[in-house]
């Protein structure tokens, strides 16, 4: 805990509710590891934290640049539709040219090319990017039955699954996938000028617009770097699982909101950051663990975890009111 | 009964954190007076009214309200009690009309189900009795600012209100919609209803108020009859410093400085026509004229942040096309919008990157932003201004209205610019920071910057112009020399076309 310093010769006066709101996920998470520490037997193995870290590899990567989105006050209902669409294209391509780093780049290019999609209509259409992208979500799912017919599609070549299962260090490749992901993205966030106009726009849009940031070009990037990643993540799970089929399942999009709600990111935009997310997927991620771990019903585990969420992003609202008088 | 005050505050005490907002503040307001509260930012003046209206408690000290002890624990109870506040962000819902916003929440009705000709008939009431007009139902989003103010009000009378604070309600007026809220202030002081009147514009404070308190410190420092009280006495009385002279000396521009910008016959369709101007390098021009005659739509033309139709425009002798503010910005224009909060800055982020935002080039080391390179400039620029912050790191929400503005200043400098606009460069900052303001514009004249002035407030026009452009429905129709302009007629020529020049 944070000492409670007021005297005035302190020269940024932060008392302990600061620390203690602003940090309030940090403080959650270590309490939940302790916790999980403490009671279940079989939480802290190294096999049980490489599972976790693998699992989380592909939420992780398109968390953070679902971060940046939410930060620059835009939305993508769409994550989970690019993740469905493009794979299948991939192998689909992968197939017809037997070329592993054809699968990995149409996996790339393909949510490129959705990714750009979504931020011209949002950008050029000027369309509120919540409805463009539920709208563009059914667009990308209807072509991924087309792109099937219907069929569950598989891969035969086993040399694929090496992509995300090789051991480098002790964990698999596709958790180093997802470190370096996440490095890139709090570089491009923290440390660049693009970072600077993503906050500046979820901030007040028409303030950033007259201090000369190019709105619209900024919002499509991010928009793009969404789409890859959500292809990226897409190609990784087909690699792993050898399969890949069409399918409504709009649960990626839960899954990583939930995650980067619960970290602290504001969903109307302007603040938050790339840790925060990391930290609300491992949250989430151990809270999971810790229920199955001690064999709690899929069905109550649910519940729990949206109640999770709502008191996650309950205490932002809180602490939003506290910081404004 | 009759000769008990309205309120009275006693001994009232009250601290943020370290900060003290009021300190033993005592003050009786006489029934259906308008009693104005003036003071710097930060005097106490608003904290004063937050308490009266429920907003926030005091930590010590007694409210009496008609000879009764009360103590409110939030608005709801005030409201009760017959107290009301009208804040400066109106609190409206601009989807529903006027009468629906009026009687929000105390709608008279048989079930669920609204009586709409009683509310009716009640509205036409309250409006009779007022003398406040508004069209029923129009939207209330609709409406102007100053129309939206006057739905407020009769919000507050329709809850039987006979106590109102209004904090800085002419903010956000144009000069004939104050005249307009004035008016209606009158006649319900006259009707019975205590009006207490927060405001920096010491003009409409004197025109209108019965009696003024004067705070300084989170202190009273006099309480006295309106018409004893000059704009003088009460900027001496605010600053607690003798009133040296508003304004810095006018530098003089050399009879051969270069024109630094040049405007040809601009326009935009429905905003402005046919504008030519220039201005020198050195020279302070000012436009002025009614909020809506098209000064600030001028300058967003030359800053590029709204294109103008057609026009030629030259920067520094060489021809210059404003297609976007990134093009302004390349050849050396700064812009200090017109409203800080929603078009000059990033409220959550921190003073050095509000500085740098427009110029994070300059902080780049290797393709990635350094941090210390960034909060050196923004510290340098922060001393060059004055902007008193702890650090460059703070959130600039956490800075005074006057420091805020100066962190626009701030930025403006990143880069030592040709030509510098400001669109009303001193809205809502107290009388201290004001003058440093004004010797800000004035040293950059000074060391050759042509200046780009937009102004509501007269006595800035006057003070700080080489030259004076007046616009009106969209034209320049006047031009004076700063020096030897008269008041009278810049305000005239405002109000309409006058033809002659001088």
């Amino acid at each position: 805990m944070s000492v409670n310093i007021t005297a005035d010769a302190t020269p940024a006066r932060r008392s302990w509710v600061f620390y203690l709101t602003n940090y309030g996920i940090v403080w959650l998470t270590l309490a939940l590891f302790l916790l999980l520490a403490v009671t279940t037997p079989n939480f802290v193995s190294p096999d049980n934290f490489r599972n976790i870290l693998d699992q989380q590899a592909i939420v992780l990567i398109v968390a953070v640049f679902v971060t940046m989105l939410l930060i620059s006050g835009n939305f993508d209902i769409s994550v989970g539709a690019i993740y469905t669409l493009v794979p299948l294209v991939a192998l689909r391509i992968f197939d017809a040219s037997d070329s592993l780093i054809l699968f990995v780049l149409v996996g790339l290019i393909g949510g490129f090319v959705a990714g750009l999609f979504n931020g011209a209509i949002v950008t050029k259409g000027r369309i509120n990017s919540f409805v463009a992208t539920l709208a563009t979500a059914l667009v990308f799912f209807g072509l991924a039955y087309m792109v099937t017919g219907g069929t569950i599609l598989r891969l035969s070549d086993l040399d694929v699954r090496a992509l995300v299962t090789t051991r480098i260090l002790g964990i698999t490749s596709a958790t180093w996938i997802a470190l370096i992901v996440v490095v890139i993205a709090w570089v491009m966030l923290e440390r660049t000028r693009f970072g600077r106009y993503v906050f500046a726009i979820g901030g007040n849009r028409e303030a950033a617009r007259l201090a000369g940031v190019p709105v619209d070009r900024v919002i499509l990037f991010v928009f793009i770097l969404v789409g890859m990643s959500a292809g990226l993540a897409g190609t990784m799970n087909t690699a792993r699982t050898l399969t890949a089929q069409a399918s409504d399942d709009f649960s990626l999009v839960f899954t990583v909101i939930a995650a980067v709600v619960v970290g602290g990111t504001s969903i109307m935009g302007g603040f938050g950051a790339i840790w925060r997310t990391v930290i609300g997927v491992f949250f989430i991620a151990m809270l999971g663990n810790g229920f199955n771990l001690n064999g709690i019903d899929p069905v109550v585990q649910r519940i729990i975890q949206g109640l999770v969420i709502l008191a996650a992003v309950g205490l932002d609202a809180w602490t939003r009111s506290r910081r404004s008088p | 009964m009759k000769d008990e005050p309205a309120v009275e505050f006693r001994s009232i005490s009250k601290s943020f954190g370290a900060t003290v907002a009021l300190a033993d503040v005592s003050l009786t307001i006489e029934r259906g007076n308008v009693h104005a509260l003036v003071g710097e930012n930060g005097a106490g003046k608003s904290t004063l009214g937050k308490i009266l209206a429920g907003i926030i408690p005091p930590d010590s000290g007694e409210l009496m309200l008609a000879g009764r002890a009360e103590s409110f624990g939030s608005p709801r109870q005030a409201l009760s009690a017959g107290v009301t506040m009208i804040a400066q962000e109106l609190s409206l819902v601009p989807g529903r009309s006027v009468i629906e916003n009026v009687f929000l929440g105390i709608e008279p009705h048989i079930g669920p189900f609204v009586r709409r000709r009683e509310i009716r008939q009640r509205f036409d009431e309250l409006v009779a009795r007022s003398g406040i007009e508004v069209p029923a139902h129009a939207a209330v989003g609709e409406l102007r600012i100053g129309e939206q103010q006057k739905v407020e009000i009769l919000r507050a009378l329709a809850r039987d209100a006979r106590i109102i604070v209004m904090d800085e309600p002419t903010a956000r007026l144009s000069l004939s919609e104050t005249q307009t809220l004035l008016e209606t202030i009158r006649q319900l002081s006259a009707a019975g209803t205590t009006i207490i009147f927060v405001s920096h514009f010491l003009e409409e404070v004197l025109e209108v108020a019965d009696h003024v308190t004067i705070m300084r410190d989170a202190r009273v420092i006099r309480t006295g009859p309106a018409a004893g009280e000059t704009r003088d006495s009460l900027i001496e009385g605010m600053t607690g410093r003798p009133l040296d002279a508003m304004f810095p000396p006018r530098a003089t521009v050399s009879g051969d400085a270069a024109d630094v910008l040049r405007v040809q016959g601009l326009e935009r369709e429905g905003a402005f026509t046919d504008i030519s101007l220039t201005v020198r390098a050195g020279e302070i021009v000012v436009l002025s004229g009614l909020v809506g005659s098209g000064r600030s739509e001028v300058m967003q033309a030359i800053y590029g942040g709204t294109p103008a139709d057609r026009g030629s425009l030259t920067l520094a002798g060489e021809t210059y096309r404003p297609k976007n503010v990134r093009a302004a910005l390349r050849r050396g224009i700064a812009m200090i919008p017109e409203s800080r909060k929603d078009l000059g800055l990033i409220l959550q982020r921190s003073v050095a990157d509000n500085i740098t935002l427009p110029y994070l080039k300059e902080t780049e080391r290797a393709g990635l932003i350094s941090r210390r390179k960034e909060d050196a400039l923004a510290s340098e620029r922060m001393s060059r201004v004055g902007v008193k912050a702890q650090s460059p790191e703070v959130e600039v929400v956490t800075l005074s209205g006057g420091n805020q503005q100066k962190v626009l200043f701030a930025r403006s400098l990143v880069r030592t610019p040709v030509l510098l606009l400001a669109d009303e460069p001193t809205r809502g900052v107290d009388v201290g920071a004001k003058r440093s303001i004004y010797d800000l514009i004035t040293d950059l004249a000074r060391e050759g910057m042509g200046v780009l002035v937009v102004s509501s407030e007269i006595e800035e026009v006057m003070g700080l112009a080489h030259r004076i452009l007046v616009m009106h429905q969209g034209r320049i129709v006047a031009e004076f020399d700063g020096h030897t302009a008269e008041e009278e007629a810049v305000i005239a020529a405002a109000f309409g076309p006058v033809g002659a020049t001088t």
